[in-house]
């Protein structure tokens, strides 16, 4: 059983992050990249890791990625050369 | 009897029907198929209670706001205008769902659902009752606020993605609003979790009971009334509600972040702010009200009881939201930063510092 959860949120977590650097919107990328941060706490969360795994989903998504999409937002998008 | 799963067993067994139940599946070995019926049926309980309850507050809200300004409010639908939030919600589904030509529209869609899967997932361990809680995790307080962090993400991400100058702005001030008023409630949560030396809210509830004296009700609100303070301030500002309503000041952003939405995806914003305000009232009450202990009446299960005080004190906190939001005006967002990083976060670590020589020193 958990060897199947554990296979799915990988699964999962390798096709965000790929996915962070192949989205051509920078946007896009930043929320791949919150869904790599949550599938990583899933892994924690598998290995009864509770307290990290919320540490990670409060610092990693709640902070970090909110604060590359502030800064994504407020920067000028860069003019095709 | 720790959590509603195994409340739901008891019953069943009181019932005299769970070994039967056991019958059916053990044969096959399919055991944890039962268990997880049992789940999903717990969950859908939550889901159908969380959206009464935010139909009642919208109600709530209307009439409040009425009895403030000596009008009825809504009278027509129903008895006393009960059935309006019926009306609305068929209103919203029958409408229109319109996406901005410029609009991203891969994330002007996803947006909708980041605020209201968070929005459910915090009653996950919220206790309502004595064993009426979904699952007593471990570090449930850090949970909570972890899930409550999730919001500013959707905020932000549905003003950018509407293309519209006011949903920008309405995030960005929503975000910057959001993540200077996350450091005070946690400051304030973390003093009651030093008393109690567990991030779970069952042991923070169960620390609460008891009295000193025979009438003082060992809530934590008169261990740290300046923490509980602070957690109302902080929290009244994470719901976005006046006087803190910076995210969708009407009279200045049209309606701040979710002025592009239209129909269900509405609706769900909508949704996810009452059931937000109910959630974060019975955080409030959880943490720093005593939860569910009162007085013990004898003759009616204390799992009865215990809901009853829990969703009173809890409405409470709702009225006194709502109360302030007809009595107060709005400030501005200068003010408002100002007293987040020059006050309520210097208080906060004053209230922690002190908490923590008393108890180093056995004060209290």
């Amino acid at each position: 059983m958990s060897e199947v959860v554990f296979l799915v949120i990988s699964v999962l977590t390798v096709f965000f992050a790929m996915m962070v650097v192949r989205a051509d919107n920078l946007v896009h990328s930043a929320i791949y990249l919150a869904g790599a941060f949550i599938g990583t706490a899933g892994l924690f969360l598998l290995l009864k890791a509770e307290f990290v795994a919320w540490a990670q989903v409060l610092v990693y998504v709640g902070a970090v990625v909110t604060l590359i999409l502030f800064t994504i937002m407020l920067t000028r998008k860069g003019e095709a050369e | 009897m720790t959590n509603a799963y195994e409340l739901i067993i008891n019953i069943l067994t009181a019932l005299g029907v769970y070994d039967m139940i056991l019958d059916m599946f053990k044969p096959s070995g399919t055991e944890f198929v039962l268990k997880l019926i049992i789940v999903v049926i717990e969950l859908a309980v939550l889901f159908a209670f969380v959206l009464v309850t935010v139909m009642f507050l919208t109600w709530m809200e209307r009439k409040v706001v009425a009895m403030v300004q000596s009008r009825y409010g809504p009278m027509v639908t129903g008895p006393r205008g009960l059935l309006q939030p019926v009306m609305d919600g068929v209103k919203l589904i029958g409408k229109e769902d319109i996406v901005p030509a410029k609009a991203d529209k891969f994330v002007f869609n996803l947006a909708p659902y980041l605020a209201f899967v968070p929005a459910l997932l915090v009653f996950i361990p919220l206790p309502f009752g004595e064993s009426l809680i979904i699952s007593d995790l471990r570090v449930g307080l850090l949970y909570i606020i972890a899930i409550s962090a999730l919001t500013p993400i959707s905020i932000l991400l549905a003003g950018w993605a509407s293309n519209n100058k006011y949903t920008l702005m309405g995030a960005m001030r929503a975000v910057a609003q959001d993540i200077s008023y996350t450091i005070p409630l946690a400051l304030a949560a973390i003093t009651v979790v030093m008393f109690t030396g567990s991030l779970s809210t069952v042991d923070i509830v169960s620390a609460q009971s008891g009295t000193w004296f025979g009438i003082i009700p060992k809530w934590f609100i008169f261990i740290q009334p300046l923490g509980f303070l602070l957690f109302l301030i902080a929290s009244i500002a994470e719901m976005g509600r006046i006087p803190f309503d910076f995210q969708e000041s009407e009279s200045e952003l049209v309606a701040g972040f979710f002025t592009e939405y239209s129909g269900m995806k509405f609706a769900m914003y909508f949704l996810a702010e009452y059931a937000h305000l109910f959630a974060v009232s019975g955080i409030l009450v959880t943490i720093f009200l005593g939860g569910w202990n009162g007085p013990v009446l004898p003759g009616i299960p204390v799992v009865i009881t215990s809901l009853v005080y829990f969703l009173l004190k809890t409405y409470a906190v709702v009225f006194f939201a709502m109360w302030l939001r007809d009595t107060v005006p709005r400030m501005r967002i200068d003010q408002l930063l100002n007293i987040g990083w020059k006050i309520m976060i210097p208080l906060a670590l004053l209230n922690l510092l002190v908490t923590g020589f008393l108890i180093t020193a056995g004060v209290i």
